[in-house]
């Protein structure tokens, strides 16, 4: 059995180097677009389609000075994927045995489903391909046993790369450690919701993950789950039906009579 | 007077606006489906690929609204439900076994006529709004996507399964009916029995 891999993200130790950034714009061979310049340390407002890992710089106040909760926003490659739930197109969206989620361009028609699949809001629509991107947590380097260009980078710690469980152990830990520490509100974050993520955060403040920009309790959205289950059957019905039924209207009662046949 | 004389049933321009709005139904269906389900994903090949069934899928359902803006200037009046419409309605099953002679009597066009015409004005107007959500999932917000995929294939289900209705009622059900809106003519015999009232009407000018 191939083991299923992950990247823990310790907030606690980003320094907010923004090295990932380059090394993923690098990697991924992206032409960097100037964006928006809004007064932050943050690179961009959001993420973009040929931008894919970024750290976001969400200010806050603490005893009247300002301070940062850094966090790294990416594809969270669900164990089960809003966007692969949502995708028109076979094959399109993959979820490789080691559980890293992949777009595949060839195949991706550009409705951009996926997009709205997405309960993290990162997939992203480019205007000139008209197809989907996102990280791939570099699945071109960890299927040669390498780690994730972010990961290769990071200068602190913050971003490890390994087997699941073993992340997992080590997230539990160290949220164990902050606490010990003083942050008695350190936790991990591996939203049940979505069956778990391959990305794992270990937050200083877990009881809100907003404030580092992370949704509270992601889930695959109800009407996504309506329309690909019992809409679906009940249009195979309708539509199955329709065509038997006026079969058996056909053969039970014929054709009406010819007006010409009167008189 | 012979009953094999033919009448106008639907002049030119009447045709043409159904034959636009069959046409692109059709087509709009057949890549709505492609897209509908991985089973029927063989349809977008038919129709020049995925990309392609994504970019044209739109404008299709533009093009149906479009006929359908058109149809509705021109029927929309004639299409008005009378009492005996409703006494019509309640009795659609005697219809449905060709004892139509215990239905109160139909002008241009029967009740059944007039529902299917409200219903697919109803769901087209549903498709468009959520399908025009779903075309410009860059601009449009996340809320509005999220109902948009529920309303947009129910209001097609609705809507394909009232076609099949249609499509077999034009087709098989009643002969001659075909002819109407292909060459527009039906015969004095065929518009005495299937709607006398109309044609009364004609009969008396």
């Amino acid at each position: 059995m191939t083991t299923t891999v992950a990247k823990l993200v310790d907030t606690s130790l980003c320094i907010g180097c923004k090295a990932c950034e380059l090394a993923c714009q690098e990697w991924n061979d992206q032409e960097f677009t100037l964006g928006t310049f809004d007064g932050t340390y943050q690179t961009l407002p959001d993420l973009e389609h040929n931008f894919w890992n970024l750290i976001k710089f969400n200010e806050f106040e603490r005893d009247g000075q300002m301070s940062w909760l850094m966090a790294k926003y990416q594809c969270m490659h669900c164990a089960d994927p809003g966007c692969l739930r949502a995708c028109p197109a076979p094959g399109a969206i993959i979820q490789r045995p080691n559980g890293i989620v992949d777009f595949v361009h060839d195949n991706c028609i550009g409705c951009g489903y996926c997009i709205t699949g997405c309960p993290f809001d990162v997939p992203r629509l480019s205007p000139k391909t008209k197809k989907v991107y996102k990280c791939s947590l570099c699945s071109d380097r960890t299927s040669v046993g390498m780690a994730p260009a972010c990961i290769k980078t990071c200068p602190t710690n913050c971003l490890t790369f390994g087997a699941r469980d073993e992340l997992l152990r080590k997230a539990d830990s160290r949220a164990e450690q902050l606490r010990g520490n003083g942050d008695q509100d350190a936790g991990v974050y591996n939203p049940e919701g979505v069956g778990g993520t391959n990305v794992i955060y270990v937050l200083r403040d877990a009881k809100n993950p907003e404030s580092y920009g992370l949704p509270k309790d992601p889930g695959i959205p109800w009407t996504l789950s309506l329309w690909k289950g019992p809409v679906k059957w009940l249009g195979s019905m309708v539509f199955l039906g329709g065509i038997l039924g006026a079969f058996l209207h056909f053969v039970r009662y014929g054709p009406k009579d010819h007006g010409d046949e009167h008189e | 007077m012979s009953m094999n004389k033919q009448i106008s049933r639907f002049d030119l321009t009447e045709r043409a606006i159904h034959w636009m709005s069959a046409i692109s139904f059709v087509y709009a269906a057949l890549t709505g489906l492609a897209l509908w389900s991985h089973k029927l994903y063989w349809l977008a090949s038919v129709f020049g690929g995925g990309p392609t069934v994504r970019g044209m899928h739109p404008w299709g359902g533009v093009l149906f609204a479009v006929s359908l803006g058109f149809m509705f200037r021109r029927w929309a009046r004639v299409m008005q439900l009378d009492s005996d419409d409703k006494v019509w309605m309640k009795n659609s099953h005697l219809y449905a076994m060709h004892r139509d002679q215990e239905l109160p009597e139909t002008g241009r066009f029967n009740a059944g006529q007039k529902m299917m015409f409200w219903m697919q004005s109803a769901f087209a107007v549903l498709l468009f709004a959520s399908g025009l959500v779903l075309w410009f999932p860059e601009i449009a917000p996340r809320s509005a996507r999220l109902l948009a995929v529920l309303v947009h294939p129910l209001a097609a289900i609705g809507s394909i399964g009232g076609i099949i209705l249609h499509i077999y009622m034009g087709t098989a059900v009643v002969p001659g009916a075909l002819r109407a809106m292909t060459r527009g003519t039906v015969s004095q015999g065929w518009a005495a029995s299937h709607h006398p009232k109309w044609f009364r009407e004609l009969s008396k000018h």
